[in-house]
């Protein structure tokens, strides 16, 4: 099927050309952007694929028991903050082109198992607790672009750095075609910078430009997939950080229970020293729990913290879409909402199943990741009424001793 | 990275500049002189391995499970390198006993501890960076008691500025432009200052209302002041007109370096890696730089001409044996930056650089009086043990002509509760549930269960207040560490043997600090517990008595002043860039320079001293590798040469 290109805007998607869109499936022509309205569109593609890899990678580390496998839950815990560090790069990029990010949608957030949009492959990546099939899905995830060369089919890409290829042309071209100005049209004052959002997983840096623009897709493919023909990414060479292998190779490390050596090359398995990873000592869960299941059992307990866990996520979308939306300050706000996160489902995961046939056969309960629209507005009421208790600007210091829990 | 060397590779070979102590002080000089490519061995004669992703989760471990959670307890025991530790003195009624490292034959207590390890005592500071005034610089000159500096606030400044930028401190500035202590109006911090804590703003209320110091005859304001902290906290974006800051994150790990984030263990240990160290110095070094540990220097080797050549040390394996075996290195120059009481005890036995007769003397300290208070219970919970150990103070008793007529002192705000005075919050379980039994050692029977001791527990500590007095102690040539050869380590080098005793001058500041603690906690509605009395007929640590009144002291880990800095070769052990007048390829860098203390915690103050020491030790080097420069006119002497200057 050969998608047919529309000049004015996606098929299929609603509303303004001047609004990057939150899409279904297959709502984006596997081609080259070609006007800004269908750049900013990719933009939000590359926000949703970027959150989409984060409730599975939360969801290993929870699940691993404290104390154990510490090489490991640091790892993942590093891909996390990076994928935050994307998202907050993509955020500024489509900001940068006059775009208004979209994060707290219901939509925005996909049901699990989900499958990787704009994808060629048929994968599916669901909420797995920490195992060897969890490392396995990671990997197809942040499978670099030179282990699989082949261009993407009608179907979709094949891997994640493709698409950012895709991005980085129709950049190129739009700014040569529209001139620089043209393209970079959004306001500086959206942009989330470095004391913003500082030292997780590198540098947020505001995008203002080409050099720049093409800085941040640098950061976000090269962390995950890794520098062309090697396993490191380029942190040291863009932040002074320490070399670190790209997230690709980071779980293959977890995966085979070993570090890369200093002869091994992204096409060999790892050689170097073992790392000592312990899969029974990880929570099991049902990658197919949900709300609707909970509440299905008499001890509600479970159903209550599942539910109350996926209000706070609802939040965290809410602070995040407040943060790219014009308050790049109040990302700090981000902070507790993600411990509060963290607390919930350590609560869940520590509690069995409440099914007695998955308990006997040693599930534990998990978070479920599922927001409707009205945990959204409830989520937006609540991240609102926060930022209006917390004075934040560029000249204090950041202090939330005002902000109350929910 | 940081990377770290074997001893054995530094055996009979030649460095340019041989550091002692991979501390704050040392590790500064090194990173320095590195950078401008001269080539450095820094020997540490502690171990390392927390400069690692798994020392620092290893850390992590040692310190949870230390019973007493003392400035020392993640590090392990080393026989080989020991340490003093808070926990080797107790009292025994009429005094007080000191097992462990140090010998003591003084009066009082030397309370304070400090640590050998790669990274030295900044491993468990808690990060206080405070300039000193300006007046602390003079204070023989203008209140008569303690030693003059030989230089001044204005010589020091450029390097405080230097200093807060290489370690990165978080503050306010334009508050301590207000204590007279910054000039610079368009100066600020690299980063903004850590939040105020709650228990700060409970003391806030008390701004504007003055309290009477009965010794010094005189009313204070009060006025509540941040602290700046070498702390990741929000860069600001004004720093360094207008480039801001990149804060530095954690050693050993990609992408962790956190800010503060109110873990309230700083001392011994900030578990996100917030708290600068050392080991991020260490880990910039240049290839130029090697740092090898577990390397105790015994010796610095003088020559016949009053010239150093170079150290001899012992390196060991296994830290709990202390079988070593010895070699020896060679420099142009060497630092000392062990700490000052490391400093004085090597320069003794090494037999150097007592010209004066000040080395090892006028040891000094910031002892200092803890007060505590319940507030009251009207005023509901005031949140201790939140952030970090202290993020205000009271700065108004620092200065003034009352330290004419006893010492200044600084109150430091407590955030960690009665912690440090009385070991809360264990210490409220112990007694809620009678731990100990009662006086006759029968079980208590009002001991507190269940949900009456949580009530208990929270309402108690949940109110507790903690005011720590920092009293500035002056040099006095009495107080000294020496050392004798009856008394040593397992490895056989001589252990610092001290005197130390508080000065009229000095209690007379402790005397009124105690008056204005009192007159503040009942301004402020609190209940105080303050209690320095012996118990059963056992004075406390610290203990002493001044005009039938019960006082008691801490160490607050501040040694300073045994290489005293100074003019004039005959009383001083050092000069302003901290070289020993004796010989002039030595250098002793440290708080053991300083002539005096201030009331200001002294890091900052070092850091800024050893980075004035790196550029003259710079100098001396390029002085010394130059080459004579003959200029003569050849072209118009036509055929001979003719030698009109030399210049050397």
């Amino acid at each position: 099927m050969t998608p047919t290109h529309h000049p004015s805007g996606v098929r299929g998607a609603t509303g303004s050309e001047s609004e990057g869109l939150v899409l279904g499936d297959q709502e984006l022509p596997f081609a080259l952007p070609e006007n800004l309205p269908e750049l900013r569109t990719y933009l939000q593609g590359a926000l949703e694929i970027e959150h989409l890899t984060i409730p599975p990678y939360l969801t290993a580390m929870y699940t691993i028991r404290a104390g154990t496998n510490q090489d490991a839950y640091y790892t993942i815990r590093s891909v996390v903050l990076e994928e935050m560090l994307h998202m907050t790069l993509v955020a500024n990029l489509l900001n940068a082109v006059g775009g208004r990010p979209r994060v707290a949608r219901p939509d925005f957030v996909r049901s699990y198992p989900a499958k990787l949009p704009y994808s060629a492959l048929d994968v599916t990546i669901p909420l797995q607790h920490f195992s060897p099939e969890a490392m396995r899905t990671f990997l197809l995830i942040e499978r670099p672009q030179h282990v699989d060369d082949s261009l993407p089919s009608g179907k979709g890409w094949t891997s994640i750095g493709q698409f950012y290829d895709f991005i980085r042309t129709g950049l190129l071209t739009l700014v040569e075609e529209l001139g620089e100005d043209k393209v970079f049209c959004g306001r500086r004052e959206r942009q989330v910078g470095p004391a913003d959002f500082y030292n997780s997983g590198g540098e947020a840096l505001p995008v203002t430009d080409l050099t720049s623009a093409l800085l941040a897709l640098r950061v976000i493919t090269e962390q995950g997939e890794g520098l062309h023909d090697s396993i490191f990414d380029s942190n040291d060479q863009l932040f002074g950080e320490q070399r670190q292998a790209a997230h690709y190779f980071r779980f293959n490390e977890i995966r085979t229970g070993r570090t890369y050596g200093p002869h091994d090359t992204p096409d060999t398995p790892p050689t170097g020293p073992e790392i000592d990873v312990r899969w029974d000592q990880a929570y099991r869960i049902d990658p197919n729990a949900s709300i609707a299941d909970y509440a299905r059992y008499e001890d509600t307990a479970v159903h209550e913290h599942a539910v109350a866990f996926n209000n706070a996520y609802a939040e965290l979308l809410a602070h995040l879409e407040i943060a790219f939306n014009g308050l790049p300050r109040f990302m700090i706000l981000g902070v507790p909402a993600m411990l509060r996160l963290r607390d919930l489902a350590e609560r869940l995961h520590h509690n069995p199943h409440p099914d007695p046939d998955k308990k006997s056969r040693g599930y534990f309960a998990s978070a479920t990741f599922e927001i409707d629209q009205h945990q959204i507005e409830r989520g937006h009421e609540i991240a609102s009424a926060r930022v209006h208790t917390t004075n934040l600007n560029a000249k204090l210091p950041v202090d939330l001793s005002a902000v109350e829990p929910s | 990275m940081t990377s770290t060397a074997n001893g054995t590779v530094a055996h009979r070979r030649r460095y340019d500049v041989i550091v002692v102590g991979a501390g704050m002080a040392g590790s500064l000089v090194a990173k320095q002189l590195g950078r401008q490519g001269w080539q450095v061995l820094v020997l540490e004669a502690g171990t390392g391995g927390r400069e690692t992703w798994e020392g620092h989760l290893d850390a992590v471990e040692t310190f949870r499970s230390a019973v007493a959670k003392v400035p020392n307890s993640p590090f392990r025991r080393n026989a080989a390198a020991p340490s003093p530790d808070v926990l080797d003195l107790a009292p025994d009624g009429v005094g007080f006993t000191a097992n462990g490292y140090f010998v003591q034959n003084g009066e009082l207590p030397y309370g304070t501890d400090y640590l050998r390890a790669v990274g030295g005592s900044g491993m468990h500071w808690m990060g206080l960076c405070l300039r000193m005034h300006p007046d602390d610089f003079a204070t023989q000159a203008r209140y008569g008691y303690g030693r003059d500096w030989p230089i001044g606030y204005d010589d020091l400044e450029p390097y405080y500025t230097a200093a807060e930028r290489e370690i990165g401190v978080a503050g306010d500035a334009e508050e301590q432009r207000a204590l007279g202590i910054r000039s610079d109006p368009h100066d600020v911090y690299p980063m903004h200052k850590i939040p105020p804590s709650y228990v700060d703003e409970v003391c806030r209320s008390l701004d504007g209302h003055t309290v009477h110091d009965p010794v010094a005859v005189e009313d204070f304001t009060l006025t509540v002041f941040s602290v700046p902290h070498g702390r990741n906290s929000t860069p600001d974006p004004r720093y360094a007109g207008g480039l801001g800051y990149r804060p530095t994150g954690a050693v050993g790990l990609p992408n962790y370096g956190e800010r503060c984030v109110g873990n309230a263990s700083c001392v011994p240990f900030c578990p996100v890696q917030a708290r600068w160290t050392p080991l991020r110095t260490q880990a910039e070094f240049a290839d130029c730089v090697t740092l090898a540990p577990r390397c105790v220097v015994t010796q610095v080797i003088n020559g016949s001409d009053g010239r150093i050549r170079g150290v001899e040390y012992r390196t060991y394996d296994d830290p709990e044996s202390a079988a070593s075996r010895p070699y020896r290195a060679e420099a142009d120059v060497v630092v000392v930056a062990a700490h000052s009481i490391e400093n004085a005890r090597l320069l003794l036995a090494s037999g150097l650089a007592n010209g004066s007769g000040e080395l090892g003397r006028n040891l000094m300290d910031h002892p200092t009086m803890l007060t505590w208070a319940l507030t009251s219970a009207d005023g509901g919970q005031i949140g201790p043990f939140r952030g970090p150990g202290s993020t205000s103070g009271w700065e108004a008793f620092r200065f003034g002509d009352a330290r004419a007529a006893r010492a200044p002192f600084r109150i430091e705000i407590g955030n960690w509760g009665w912690g440090w005075a009385a070991g809360a919050p264990m210490s409220n379980v112990g007694t809620a549930l009678g731990v100990g039994g009662d006086r006759e050692g029968n079980i208590v029977s009002a001991a507190v269960f269940g949900t009456k001791l949580r009530h208990t527990l929270g309402d108690q500590i949940g109110r507790q207040l903690q005011l720590q007095f920092a009293m500035e102690q002056p040099a006095d040539r009495d107080n000294r560490v020496t050392i004798d050869d009856r008394y040593r380590d397992a490895m056989g080098n001589p252990r610092p043997v001290l005197t130390y005793n508080l000065s009229e001058h000095v209690k007379k500041g402790i005397v009124a600090a105690k008056r204005v603690a009192s007159a503040i906690y009942a301004q402020l509605g609190a209940q105080e517990h303050t209690d320095h009395s012996p118990r059963d007929g056992v004075a406390p640590l610290g203990y002493f008595r001044y005009r039938d009144q019960d006082y008691t002291y801490a160490g607050a880990g501040h040694g300073a002043g045994t290489h005293i800095m100074g003019g004039d070769p005959t009383s001083s052990v050092v000069d302003s860039f901290q070289r020993c007048w004796d010989h002039p390829n030595l250098y002793a860098v440290g708080c053991g320079s300083m002539p005096s203390v201030g009331t200001s915690n002294p890091s900052l103050t070092m850091v800024a001293l050893a980075l004035r020491s790196a550029e003259q030790i710079h100098r001396d080097l390029v002085e010394l590798h130059r080459p004579a420069n003959l200029s003569g006119d050849r072209a118009r002497a036509g055929g001979s040469v003719t030698i009109t200057e030399v210049h050397p």
